[in-house]
């Protein structure tokens, strides 16, 4: 993309007023999107994303500027810019730079540029149409096939030069049921950091029928109840909770400036003593996975909790300056037009030893979330928020009507505390988690779990 | 290379492969930030950036490329890509692009001097430290940031149209911290506009206020109340149920309005306005995403449709005229629909009294989770709020950590009264929400 000789000189110019470190991040990525709504393909899009941009840190200061020209004059202005804003100084550092290859963790089959639309349409029809065809009452199904080819190079003053190719493939079908003039949705979208051959292992009329069935259970059920009750929450995506409870509030991004709940915690017991949470982005393939991080800093397999004793946060080169603390290759960023923060992967609460039928029976009253929504937390305060897709009543531990239209709301301090029960299916959701550094794919995961006490939103 | 010797690539690339329908819609960008934590600079960022959408209409269908890479080989891969992505769609809906030679309202000039870089700084250092010395409570993680931003698009098709539109933006954002020793709590707030002229000494006091106003407070009492929801709250909920007002959801049986323009959808009090010229809205426009005309519009008129949103293609589906409301989320989104600025009527009465009406009830000034919790095809909302309780007609104990549950298509029916105080909280960008605070009568809250 850049060539090594560049790099070194753009570097030499971002340093020159006395930053203590610079890096480049240039980027070439290829969205490709396919979709379909009234059972027609309405719409293809292929969009390029590229550009570069030039950060320099001075103690405890970050400046970054970024552009579309990635020719040499256009990063040697970056760099000038990034330079002045810093302020006065002379350069303190050489700069030699190595190049370095990681190797790929995430290996593809079939890169997706490679398959023509034709072929991809055929497989987005097998899951829009089992959708469509599932029952009468489906009124609407709108489908998207999404691949993206992401291609970046970082370069820094630690004479960092290397490159990485991250290919993900995503589908998304979203269906609605209508009953008696009422209209409910159900939606399945999951992605792998694979190629097409994502589709091999994930069948895509299970997409399809996964959408529909929910939408359908969704049109006849009734409103959830409001109240305080225990809550059974599905594996899967239902790792929502501990991403939104408790997870952004282990960033570095919030916990480095004190706006954080579990500042100043480590060692401590934070959660219940079931709970041993974990964010890899080594896992093979998985939508969350990475090689290296957005600074260049290998993936690895973070133990957060473990056992409700807090071990680690998530951090990123710059918030850990402030922390006095390493990388944990958690820095992310959507493209290089945003700056780079501590970020989450894949982050799951590890398998417990209790099992599925007995966290229902252990529920006299109370809420079973199947299938988790999205939802949103202020890590200052802990207040989080997220909806349930599909839920049902537990009455006399055993699973009775569908209710719809629920919420789960409370503190995520509070409700780590209260995950007493942990299932053993552990499974993984996909999802874009939204920050200050952009809209980048996670992975939030978990077995079935228990939560004693929580505050349901319903009518 | 530059961008209008890319276009020129474009157009020789179209006329080489026969296309003779197409448009280019270019959109470029640049601003600064610098933000403050604890009584330094820590971050300051500058970007450019810019991108261009290709559309070309082929065989009765309309295919997409984008790209920021302005290269002669990213232009002749744009009209191939376009083409190709054209001739594989199956939608029978006829597509346009819009004719030259229409008239456009004139924007009136809003610019204002920006600021320079050592003006940010400065600004951004006094407000943080305007905002430490706005209550004892404020403690470090307190941000203060500040902005410009320049923006400009321009819109070129094989139909005559060549338009262009610039703006600007400068402002601050601030968040205040606080704590009693026990808890924290925070809140923001935001102002754009000239930087000299914008009183920091009342934003920080805000941003200060606000937050610890929510140190304490209790839990709501689960059960069924009157609601008002302030202007932030109704704002947030209404642009999360502004997909409803599309053509294009209810062409497509996203939204339940469909089929009820001209018919009363709402209370006879309510009043819904689309005013894509807003004095408040920073960014107002002329044209839309397709370089039509845009207009101001009443939606709902006392209570009735009056009309949906529509751009050229839902227009000619449904035998009517674009409203103008076309939108790209950026250059590379597909058009879609949105309002420019869309906003509730003020009522009659004042807030004070809005409390009488409302005699015991939930004030709810603070919604979260509504990307989640709302759903814009069944109207259904569950979302954490906060607020006050609402004693004998006056705000009483500050409630947290409780839900407030309803169906968005009831809310509009169900609207009792609405104050004379509307306000456009987040207005940045070209679609903004407002709203007068307005009690809502029979929702329901979760919590104790």
């Amino acid at each position: 993309m850049i060539s090594r000789e560049i790099c070194q000189r753009v570097l030499h110019k971002a340093v020159s007023t006395g930053a203590d470190y610079a890096e480049i991040f240039a980027e070439n990525t290829v969205n490709h999107s396919i979709r379909m709504i009234a059972s027609k393909v309405d719409a293809i899009n292929d969009a390029v994303v590229a550009g570069a941009s030039v950060r320099v840190y001075k103690g405890l200061r970050s400046v970054m500027a970024s552009t579309i020209d990635t020719s040499e004059a256009g990063l040697l202005r970056c760099a000038e810019q990034a330079a002045e804003a810093l302020g006065q100084g002379s350069a303190q550092i050489d700069i030699v730079l190595k190049e370095r290859l990681f190797g790929d963790i995430h290996p593809i089959k079939i890169v997706p540029s490679s398959m023509s639309n034709k072929e991809k349409i055929g497989v987005l029809k097998e899951a829009y149409f089992a959708a469509r065809e599932y029952d009468p009452c489906i009124s609407q199904v709108s489908g998207t096939l999404l691949d993206v080819d992401h291609n970046i190079l970082i370069a820094s003053t630690e004479g960092l030069y290397a490159q990485d190719r991250q290919i993900r493939t995503r589908m998304a079908i979203s269906a609605v049921a209508e009953v008696n003039g009422e209209s409910q949705t159900g939606s399945c979208s999951p992605g792998r950091r694979m190629g097409m051959e994502m589709f091999d292992t994930i069948d895509p009329k299970g997409i399809g029928l996964k959408a529909a069935k929910q939408a359908v259970i969704m049109a006849g059920a009734g409103y959830c109840p409001a109240g305080v009750m225990p809550v059974a929450i599905g594996n899967g995506f239902g790792g929502v909770i501990f991403h939104e409870a408790c997870g952004h509030s282990l960033e570095a991004s919030a916990v480095a400036y004190g706006q954080s709940q579990f500042t100043g915690k480590l060692g401590q017991k934070i959660a219940n003593e079931k709970v041993t949470a974990i964010d890899d982005g080594t896992i093979p393939n998985a939508w969350g996975s990475i090689n290296i991080d957005d600074e260049g800093t290998p993936a690895q397999k973070n133990v957060l909790i473990e056992k409700g004793v807090l071990k680690s946060y998530m951090i990123d080169k710059f918030n850990g300056r402030r922390m006095g603390m390493a990388s944990t290759g958690s820095s992310r960023r959507q493209s290089y037009a945003y700056t780079p923060t501590s970020r989450m992967t894949n982050t799951y609460i590890a398998a417990g030893d209790d099992k599925n039928e007995d966290i229902i029976a252990s529920m006299e009253y109370g809420l079973f979330a199947k299938q988790m929504g999205g939802g949103s937390v202020n890590p200052t305060t802990g207040e989080f928020n997220f909806a349930v897709n599909e839920g049902y009543i537990v009455r006399n531990g055993k699973i009775c009507e569908p209710v719809r239209g629920a919420s789960l709301v409370g503190k995520g301090s509070d409700v780590i505390m209260n995950i007493d029960m942990v299932g053993s299916d552990l499974d993984m959701g996909q999802g874009m988690c939204g920050s200050s550094s952009g809209s980048i794919p996670t992975n939030v995961g978990q077995p079935m779990i228990r939560v004693s006490s929580i505050t349901v939103g319903g009518r | 290379m530059d961008y209008e010797l890319f276009k020129k690539a474009v157009i020789a690339q179209c006329e080489a492969m026969g296309i003779e329908d197409y448009e280019l819609y270019y959109e470029t960008g640049a601003n600064t930030s610098i933000g403050v934590f604890g009584h330094e600079i820590n971050d300051f960022a500058s970007s450019e950036a810019g991108g261009v959408c290709f559309r070309c209409i082929a065989g009765g269908k309309i295919g997409y490329a984008s790209t920021q890479s302005f290269s002669e080989e990213q232009a002749k891969n744009l009209v191939i890509w376009a083409a190709d992505s054209a001739s594989v769609l199956e939608s029978e809906e006829k597509v346009f692009l819009c004719d030259g030679g229409q008239t456009y309202e004139p924007l009136e000039d809003r610019a204002y001097p920006l600021p320079s870089t050592e003006e940010l700084a400065a600004c951004a250092l006094d407000t943080q430290e305007k905002l430490y010395a706005a209550n004892s409570a404020v403690v470090d993680g307190s941000q203060t940031q500040v902005l410009k931003e320049t923006s400009e698009i321009a819109i070129y098709n094989s139909r005559g149209l060549d338009l262009h539109y610039e703006n600007q933006v400068a402002g601050i954002v601030v968040s205040a911290v606080v704590s009693d020793g026990t808890e924290m709590a925070d809140s923001y707030e935001i102002k754009l506009g000239e930087l000299s002229k914008l009183d920091t000494a009342a934003i920080t006091a805000k941003a200060a206020g606000d937050a610890v106003q929510k140190l304490g407070g209790n839990v709501a009492p689960t059960g069924q109340y009157p609601v008002i929801f302030n202007p932030d709250a109704m704002s947030s909920l209404l642009g999360t149920f502004s997909s409803i007002f599309s053509s294009e959801n209810t062409q497509k049986g996203l939204s339940r309005l469909g089929n009820l323009e001209g018919q009363m959808v709402a209370a006879p009090c309510v009043t819904l306005i689309d005013d894509p010229f807003h004095k408040e809205n920073p960014s107002p426009r002329n044209f839309d995403g397709e370089g039509c005309p845009t207009h101001c519009k009443n939606v709902i008129e006392n209570g009735r449709l009056n009309t949906l949103l529509y751009n050229l293609k839902t227009a000619a589906v449904a035998g009517k005229k674009t409203t103008g409301n076309a939108c790209k989320g950026d250059y590379a989104s597909s058009v879609s629909i949105s309002p420019f600025t869309m906003y509730l009527a003020n009522g009659s009465c004042t807030e004070e009294q809005l409390l009488e009406k409302a005699g015991n009830g939930v004030y709810i000034n603070s919604l979260d989770g509504l990307h989640a919790g709302a759903n814009p095809v069944s109207g259904d909302f569950s979302l954490q709020s906060a607020g006050f309780m609402i004693e004998n007609g006056k705000k009483t104990d500050y409630v947290k950590s409780f839900t407030v549950a309803g169906n968005f298509y009831q809310v509009l029916k169900d609207i009792r009264a609405l104050a004379d105080n509307c306000k456009l909280p987040y207005a940045m960008g070209s679609t903004a929400f407002g709203s007068p605070s307005v009690l809502v009568d029979g929702l329901s809250i979760a919590g104790k």
